[in-house]
């Protein structure tokens, strides 16, 4: 909203020397108070601020330069006489009848102008040029350095006379920041109001401007001229015609046109503008309708018939449908009630009766209708936080009409045409004193003066009183004033945030609880923070990505075989672009799309990381917890080299066993324990804390090397397959030459756990020695190093407490085919003694015999 | 020092004369011990001398049956004495060996000026690091950590907070709906990403009755997208909610938590605004940590930086949760004549920048391992 301080300077009275007599020293001082109040001020731009001697000349002639093309020699007559000056605008008017002929604004020698350039006579090009002819931005006005600024006769400026005096400058604009709860500060009424209230204590007084229209109000009443009917009164509960006539149609004088300008509307004509006008002062919309057009001369306020339509100001037709609430004539539609006029009813050049519109229409209606056109107007904006229905929107009519008869000649027909069926009366509440000043903790608390003047200040007026309370009348401008806590933070800021003293709030010892957050969201929070720093001890660097994401993404990670992307996004209704346009189900396509990104800023070796929620809609039911939808993930991906020395050579590249690695640190790390398939566990199915590593389907996790993938899973009792935790493995190379990824890469992606890790506990460390035996057989090549593990286990063999792995070689010139050579560490031990030699091998023999009972073994 | 030249120590070789039966094998051995370079070669050519079944020992064994009976005290003795000075050549011979290896090892050196290798350190995402200082700050006044989900309903996100579907004030956020079946029952409504952290502030307040003193850090969504609006951005919610809990006590909590973040020298100014959910509501500014106060490009020339919205609990939003744990069956808890609270949200985001100087907060969502680095 913008506000122009000349326009506020007339409506407040301020005892002198109060403010600066500079208007930008004074118009600093009034944000200064502002601010503090909590009217957002987000910037205070001079206009023409510095502009002296700048004069209103008559064009009398012109004529081309004779040395440059694009000069010209113009001769303005400044009432007394005529003089040329040289002008390098392209725009210079052609001279007219002396009286008649345009006029341009001429800084004479010694003019100054708000850039701080001081004119002399200056010679352009062999010819002496006393001063210029100026330009909008030259004069401060604008940016505008198109041509020069060309007034008509009709401007009402004076030949000879003063521009900046003429044009209402210098002026200084507030741009102000005005929040939904405030609609009275949509206007300068309001503005000023709050600046009558900031200078309280220094003596402001509020002055409205008092109508003059009366003086040239014809005899016959408007009342005859026209008829209003409102058929909805819910929505629509006050609408008021005036009537005017006589009126001729012309561009406004420059002072109006330079005002609207300033507030960031066009002019359009004097009766538009009139409007405009009467809506910045007030904050009132208006609409003038012209009455030649209004069949039946008459004004329905109506609901929208079923199919019916309208076209609007901007030549847009509109369907509309009943819940629209529509001002019609007898007939038809003549605008989208608080939304927009309509153009066939608007007002025109040959208009000279008008039917003058100030109403008051319900906010949630106006709402909802210029949501359903989206259509977002001055008009809408102001409705749907809600005018002032009582004497603000009598004050904007009649501002209206004055301006129109000053503006447009004329006459005004006796009388307003008021319908009012739903009176909306001024509301009153009661401020308990002890209640202010316990919600705002003031030492020393705000007294009664004090808070009594703080609201009087704002034009509210005081009911009754008692001891400890008092009762206020609400002005109908201010509907954010419902509520006792309401009048309290008018108190507050009329007092001051800065004026209370802070306090460090004291702590209950009690509480405060962790009820909130349920020990299952906190232990996933604490887990999570743990997965990061798991992540970033193992070389990940950590992003956050966006949770938003595109189905092309999604399916080019996850499709399937059968061309499912699956699990199912769910879509945003209303995405900012198509790539933001579903919540993502994976973690992984982010990440594998920022390694590209990366990678082509030339980075190698790289390790990424992002622990953070995916989206996942629980299936069956239709109505959705929305609780239930999160799943916070830990992912990563690497490609290139482990760490190596200067230059790395074949052997350090990455492989498998690398991310296997990575993935049981982030296991064990998080809790889990990784147990041998069909070892029996008592699993809690919501809970898993064992899981099993199996070999991938590529049917089900598509973006997984065939052979080089695995699936983590909760282990289960059953033959039954486990609910899956996680994924990892190498990525498929043709996905990976999709995303443009040069060369291996390794990922994972598994879920936080919500279950609290086990606590840890404490064991003696050996004390005596063990001893290891080691084991190489021949056995079938698909029988998986856990199933042998899990056999070797199933001697239950008390002394066996490591079995280790050391080689499993395939070389088929020493394997033979089908087969694979294992070699085992079995590593004995004993708590309480030494193991002798006899006592480990009788052991290890018993173990041995349980493997070969279990598979078909060749021992070397 | 050459190993196979190396001549047994002159020491042994010189102190007696050996016998001569003895005196060509204990040269021999002398031979044999410098011919080797290595430990176990040493210990093979030991045995063969000076083992059991040793040369040494068996030439005794045969000269002691050949010798006549007085001789063989003689013989006995001068074997042992050949055995003894083997023994000597043997363990001189090894120290050698040692001290050469030694010295070999010792020899060895590097440019200790090249890079090493390197198991490059990840990086905690500074969004990360400035949230968990955030946290830890509010932990040292009391508060603990509550969290909420970020598909939310229309309930939790604005109709609780006072913000009712036609109401102006939802202009204020641009919000991101889900194509979702409206959900059943009073909490329901559309499902939207939430476009603030404040729903935390009701999914608590239903949860559990006062005293409640929680920091609630999160994603956000709303529909904007330029280098000072992300569609997706960190905020952090505060709520204290007691008896007694005043406007005084807000602006202590933030006075505290400004100064532990930015500095002891910083002040706050609160300036009255609007938040539906708040009432009296404030904007909090810091005095400017980059030029203090005389005026930057950063502060805009204001001398103040805007960090964060804030206000007491709306007796609305009080009365919201009350009504909405009667009908779970809960006992009220929230009567504002009774209790009183205030609550806060900032971006995180937006901390983290003003501490860095990070001029695009989509940097922060890059997923730029360079960046993360930066703040190791």
């Amino acid at each position: 909203m913008k506000i122009s301080w000349n326009w506020l300077r007339e409506l407040v009275q301020l005892p002198a020397g109060v403010l600066p007599v500079d208007p930008v020293a004074a118009a600093r001082e009034v944000e200064k108070r502002l601010i503090r109040r909590g009217v957002a001020v987000d910037a205070v731009v001079p206009v023409g601020v510095g502009l002296s001697g700048a004069i209103v000349a008559e064009v009398r002639g012109k004529r081309p330069h004779p040395k440059a093309d694009k000069l010209t020699l113009v001769d303005v007559f400044d009432g007394q006489t005529v003089t040329q000056v040289v002008c390098g605008a392209p725009n210079v008017p052609a001279p007219g009848e002396p009286g008649t002929s345009p006029r341009v604004v001429w800084a004479k020698p010694g003019a100054t102008l708000p850039s701080g350039l001081s004119l002399s006579v200056r010679e352009v090009r062999g010819i002496p040029s006393p001063g210029m002819l100026c330009a909008e931005d030259e004069l401060g006005l604008s940016s505008d350095h198109a041509g020069i600024l060309i007034l008509s006769p009709d401007d009402g400026l004076a030949i000879g006379s003063d521009f900046a005096m003429g044009a209402g400058l210098p002026d200084v604009i507030f741009e102000l920041d005005i929040t939904p709860n405030r609609p009275d500060l949509l206007g300068h009424v309001g503005v000023a109001r709050e600046v009558v209230a900031a200078f309280a204590n220094e003596g402001a007084t509020l002055v409205l401007p008092q109508p003059e229209f009366s003086r040239r109000t014809a005899s016959s009443s408007a009342a005859q001229a026209a008829r209003i009917v409102i058929e909805d009164s819910l929505a629509c509960p006050r609408y008021v015609g005036h009537v005017l006539t006589g009126l001729r149609v012309a561009p406004s004088p420059i002072k109006e046109r330079l005002l609207l300008t300033r507030l960031g509307a066009r002019p359009i004509n004097n009766l538009v503008d009139a409007t405009n006008l009467a809506m910045f002062f007030v904050g009132q919309p208006l609409h003038a309708f012209d009455l030649h057009v209004l069949r039946g001369s008459q004004i329905v306020v109506r609901r929208a018939r079923a199919g019916e339509s309208m076209t609007t100001l901007d030549d847009v037709q509109r369907p509309l449908s009943s819940d629209d609430l529509l001002i019609a004539d007898a007939e038809r539609g003549v605008a989208i009630a608080g939304v927009m006029g309509g153009r066939d009813s608007e007002v025109r050049p040959t208009t000279t009766e008008v039917l003058l519109e100030a109403a008051y229409f319900d906010p949630v209606f106006v709402r909802r209708t210029a949501r359903r056109c989206k259509l977002h107007t001055e008009a809408s904006h102001r409705f749907e936080r809600g005018v002032d229905p009582n004497d603000g929107l009598l004050l904007a009519a009649r501002y209206c009409c004055d301006v129109m008869l000053r503006l447009a000649g004329g006459q005004i027909l006796s009388g307003a045409i008021d319908v009012y069926p739903r009176p909306i009366e001024k509301k009153t509440l009661a401020l308990r004193y002890a209640r202010t000043n316990q919600i705002l903790g003031k030492q020393p608390p705000v007294s009664i003066h004090e808070q009594q003047a703080a609201l009087t200040a704002l034009g509210l007026t005081i009911e009754t009183t008692a001891v400890d309370h008092a009762v206020f009348q609400i002005p109908s401008s201010r509907p954010d004033l419902t509520r006792e806590i309401d009048l309290i933070e008018e108190v507050g800021r009329s007092v001051g945030y800065d004026d209370i003293a802070p306090r460090v709030p004291q702590l209950h010892m009690a509480g405060p609880t962790r009820a909130g957050c349920d020990a299952a969201s906190t232990t996933l929070q604490k887990n999570a923070e743990r997965a990061r720093d798991l992540c970033v001890a193992l070389g990940f660097d950590e992003v956050q990505l966006f949770s938003m994401t595109s189905p092309d993404r999604l399916r080019a990670v996850s499709q399937t075989s059968d061309g499912d992307a699956l699990p199912v996004p769910l879509p945003l209704e209303n995405p900012l672009r198509e790539d933001l346009s579903v919540l993502r189900t994976l973690l992984l396509p982010g990440l594998l799309d920022a390694l590209r990104k990366n990678l082509h800023h030339g980075q190698t070796d790289l390790r990424l990381c992002e622990v953070g929620e995916v989206f996942l809609v629980p299936s069956g039911e239709r109505g959705i917890d929305p609780a239930c939808i999160q799943t916070t993930r830990i992912a990563g991906v690497l490609c290139g080299n482990r760490s190596y020395f200067l230059k790395p050579s074949p052997t350090d590249a990455l492989d498998f066993a690398d991310v296997r690695g990575i993935v049981e640190e982030l296991l064990d790390g998080l809790g889990y324990v990784v147990v041998p398939q069909a070892t029996p566990v008592a699993a809690d199915p919501a809970q898993p804390r064992e899981v099993i590593i199996q070999q991938a389907h590529a049917s089900t996790q598509p973006w997984l090397h065939p052979g080089l993938g695995a699936v983590i899973r909760a282990a289960t009792t059953q033959a039954t397959d486990g609910a899956i935790l996680g994924y990892f493995g190498e990525v498929h190379p043709t996905l990976r030459e999709r995303l443009d990824l040069p060369a291996a890469v390794f990922a994972f992606e598994i879920n936080v756990p919500g279950l609290a890790r086990p606590a840890r506990s404490y064991r003696e460390p050996p004390r005596f020695p063990g001893t290891s035996r080691d084991l190489s057989f021949l056995i079938a090549a698909d029988i998986r190093a856990d199933q042998i593990r899990a056999a070797l286990l199933s001697a239950r063999e008390p002394l066996l407490v490591d079995v280790r792995i050391l080689e499993d070689y395939r070389n088929p010139s020493h394997i033979p085919t089908g087969q694979k050579g294992l070699l085992l560490s079995l590593s004995y031990r004993a708590s309480d003694r030494t193991l002798t030699d006899e006592e480990a091998q009788k052991a290890h023999d018993r173990v041995v015999a349980t493997l070969q009972t279990a598979f078909p073994v060749k021992l070397r | 020092m050459s190993l196979s030249s190396n001549a047994p120590p002159s020491s042994a070789a010189d102190a007696a004369p050996l016998h001569p039966i003895y005196a060509e094998l204990v040269t021999q051995l002398a031979a044999d011990l410098s011919a080797v370079t290595s430990e176990p070669a040493l210990r093979t050519v030991h045995a063969r001398y000076l083992g059991k079944d040793g040369e040494i020992r068996k030439r005794l064994a045969e000269a002691l049956r050949a010798a006549p009976g007085p001789e063989k005290r003689t013989i006995g003795q001068a074997g042992n004495t050949a055995l003894s000075r083997g023994e000597e050549l043997f363990a001189a011979r090894l120290n050698a060996l040692h001290d050469a290896a030694r010295g070999a090892d010792l020899a060895r050196s590097v440019d200790v000026t090249l890079p090493g290798r390197r198991t490059r350190l990840g990086g905690l995402h500074l969004l990360t690091q400035v949230r968990r200082e955030l946290e830890s700050i509010f932990a040292e006044i009391g508060f603990v950590v509550a969290s909420g989900p970020q598909v939310e309903s229309e309930f939790y996100n604005f109709e609780a907070l006072a913000m009712p579907d036609d109401h102006p004030a939802r202009d204020m956020q641009d919000t991101f709906y889900l194509q979702s079946p409206p959900l059943p029952g009073s909490t329901g409504g559309r499902l939207v990403l939430r476009t603030h952290t404040s729903p935390v502030q009701i999914r608590t307040m239903l949860a559990q009755p006062p005293p409640v003193r929680i920091i609630a850090p999160g994603k956000v969504y709303r529909k904007d997208d330029d280098p000072t609006h992300s569609p997706m951005f960190n905020q952090i919610e505060g709520l204290v909610v007691d008896d007694g809990v005043s406007f005084a006590d807000l602006k202590g909590t933030l006075l505290y938590f400004a100064r532990r973040f930015f500095g002891p020298s910083v002040d706050i100014r609160l300036r009255p605004s609007f938040f539906p959910f708040t009432e009296p509501s404030a904007e909090v500014d810091v005095t400017c940590v980059f030029c203090q106060q005389k005026g930057c490009r950063l502060c805009k020339g204001t001398g103040y930086i805007e960090i964060l919205g804030c206000g007491m609990v709306d007796t609305a939003v009080f009365a919201h949760v009350d009504a909405e744990r009667q009908r779970r069956g809960l006992p009220p808890a929230y009567d504002p004549e009774n209790v009183s609270g205030f609550a806060f949200g900032m971006g995180i985001d937006r901390m983290a920048m003003l501490r860095y100087g990070v001029n695009d907060l989509r940097l922060l969502f890059a997923g730029d391992a360079r960046f993360t680095q930066m703040f190791r």
